[in-house]
């Protein structure tokens, strides 16, 4: 199948171009304000990735995932700053709990179907809030971890400034998207697709239909904890109220706009998002000076109607068909002339 | 040799009596019809052979191995494949993604293996290719593999979805109503399909409505009514049995 190997390269080529844009921009951009905006969205990159194979490809529904982004971030934070672990173990030691986390409480939950579902992750998002918020021991409680948690380092090299920082995080990033795209692309990646397509079928054709469902949202639950693990040692403080229902919610939004079967889609979702919500921090407030951080959420509902309504593969998708349409057109103008 | 054999299979939902205490057997390199009227139970018992649903009561043994409330995906490992009578195409893939899938069981990537795809397993996925693509030559949809699934007109759907079962390789293929909604040309084809699966020693139970194509190919019929089964045996048979032609042309067919 030539066609194929054809489609193959075109990954791959795309691949290799938007990681040497990525890298190569930190050495355009010096403001470091535009910078640390940058490392934010590579970070919840990280995360809309993992949501977009739950959501994009398996079909299901998360509005808990916040959790798992915090349950990375306590994790790193408590062992790193509390026990003295390295921190790089604690990465590891966080993705893999909140991984398994995942799939345990995924076994109940994966029972239920759709809206039933949503209200049952959001839920189990809503008690891992809790926990960060009344664990005061564990995890400083509302005010929240402040006892040092250190910067990433490769032995004397301390990642400590947005330019480091930005390497680390954006090849977490890309690694996570390469990743995810090996997934889809493979034998597992269909079978998760399957499900989404027809579940009777998927399952008629011996796809054991739960048990991919919990694989996959444990994959995206390790996702969001590495991801949280990044954001710990970034901001090196850590409080429960950027791990709520907001975010969770943001993180769905950000899927959404990027289109959610395309793995391509959350950098663009992502960069979206924070970028209006970064410009709205300074917008709003010239004509509604009074207005709290909760006009968010009124933005991001109008935006998640408009994209249903007009795109509702999103960005991505929505993009690559009016291109597709626009080069059907072109060709058709090109083979007019030879038609005659 | 009995591929499958049915005893006394019952399900109700709630008060309705879907499939009343049905036995047959089918044997292995037959095609074999089940007829009856809409709401027969038809589609009931595929769906209880395939466990969509338990039974509530009977049993289904499968190469002897009672298969009765064991989950579908298993029994479609243990070699049952089927279609449906509402087209389930994966609406999200391309022709050769569907055909694809029906290669999961028989092929065995996972999670780690899918992430960091090493030689091993991109071999799997050349063979896997490979394999779909014989499966959609076989019901003439080759030179479609590329094609978003969705695009496709209604009769390719059908033959794709046949196309998708066969690439398990079943030993018992079920087919519901594979003729529905299919013109002339496409009917005939399906037949010739179906022959070849036979040939190459697949089993076929099918429900079909189109009673010149099921008194063509099938060796045996069994007729349901309001989920008993009224009659079993030969289309000549079934064609000169007083109750089926009663239950399919009214009291007043009898004296025609």
């Amino acid at each position: 199948m030539k066609d194929l190997a054809r489609r193959k390269r075109l990954r791959h080529s795309l691949i290799a171009l938007f990681t040497l844009l990525i890298f190569a921009l930190p050495f355009i951009i010096t403001n470091n304000y535009y910078l640390s905006v940058l490392v934010i969205i590579g970070i919840h990159t990280t995360v809309v990735v993992g949501l977009c194979l739950l959501m994009g490809y398996a079909g299901q529904i998360s509005l808990g995932h916040a959790a798992f982004y915090g349950l990375g971030a306590y994790v790193s934070g408590i062992l790193t700053s509390t026990y003295e672990v390295s921190p790089w173990i604690a990465i590891f030691v966080g993705a893999v709990g909140t991984g398994i986390l995942a799939y345990v409480m995924g076994i109940p939950i994966f029972r239920l179907k759709e809206h039933y579902l949503a209200l049952a992750t959001l839920g189990l998002g809503l008690i891992i809030h809790v926990i960060f918020v009344e664990e005061v021991e564990l995890t400083g409680g509302p005010s929240g971890l402040s006892n040092g948690i250190p910067y990433l380092s490769f032995g004397n090299f301390m990642l400590n400034n947005d330019f480091r920082y930005y390497f680390l995080v954006w090849t977490v990033a890309l690694i996570a998207i390469i990743l995810a795209n090996n997934v889809v692309h493979s034998r597992i990646g269909r079978a998760l697709r399957s499900i989404h397509g027809s579940e009777f079928a998927a399952k008629s054709l011996g796809v054991d239909t739960v048990k991919f469902k919990l694989q996959v949202f444990a994959l995206s639950a390790v996702y969001a904890s590495v991801a949280g693990s990044l954001y710990a040692h970034y901001i090196t403080f850590i409080s429960p109220s950027p791990f709520g229902m907001m975010t969770s919610i943001q993180f769905l939004v950000m899927a959404v706009v990027g289109g959610l079967s395309s793995i391509w889609g959350p950098i663009f979702g992502v960069t979206a998002i924070t970028v209006l919500t970064e410009g709205l921090k300074s917008f709003m407030y010239q004509f509604f000076p009074l207005a709290g951080g909760e006009y968010e959420i009124i933005v991001f509902g109008i935006i998640l109607v408009i994209i249903m309504i007009f795109l509702p593969e999103g960005l991505t998708s929505g993009l690559a068909n009016t291109y597709e349409s626009w080069r059907y057109r072109k060709e058709k103008a090109d083979d007019a002339p030879k038609n005659q | 040799m009995t591929l499958l054999k049915i005893s006394n299979l019952t399900k109700h939902f709630g008060g309705v009596q879907a499939v009343n205490d049905v036995s047959f057997s089918v044997n292995k390199g037959e095609i074999v019809a089940v007829i009856g009227p809409n709401g027969a139970g038809k589609t009931t018992l595929f769906n209880l052979i395939t466990g969509i649903y338990p039974a509530s009561n009977g049993n289904i043994s499968f190469k002897g191995t009672e298969i009765n409330g064991i989950a579908a995906h298993r029994v479609a490992q243990l070699g049952i494949a089927r279609t449906f009578q509402n087209l389930q195409i994966f609406n999200n893939m391309t022709v050769l993604e569907n055909v694809m899938v029906g290669r999961h069981i028989k092929s065995k990537t996972g999670f780690m293996g899918a992430i960091l795809p090493l030689g091993s397993v991109q071999h799997e996925e050349r063979d896997i290719i490979e394999k779909a693509l014989e499966k959609l030559a076989m019901v003439g949809l080759a030179d479609k593999a590329l094609e978003e699934a969705t695009n496709m007109p209604y009769g390719q759907q059908k033959m794709l979805e046949i196309a998708r079962a066969i690439a398990l390789e079943p030993e018992l293929l079920l087919l519901d109503e594979p003729a529905a909604g299919l013109n002339s040309t496409e009917t005939r084809e399906l037949i010739d399909i179906i022959y070849n699966l036979r040939d190459q020693g697949v089993t076929i139970l099918l429900v079909e409505h189109d009673m010149e194509t099921v008194m063509e190919i099938a060796d045996q019929l069994v007729v349901l009514d309001f989920g008993n089964k009224l009659a079993e045996g030969t289309p000549y048979e079934i064609q000169n049995n007083h109750e089926v032609i009663a239950a399919y042309l009214g009291e007043e067919g009898l004296e025609c």
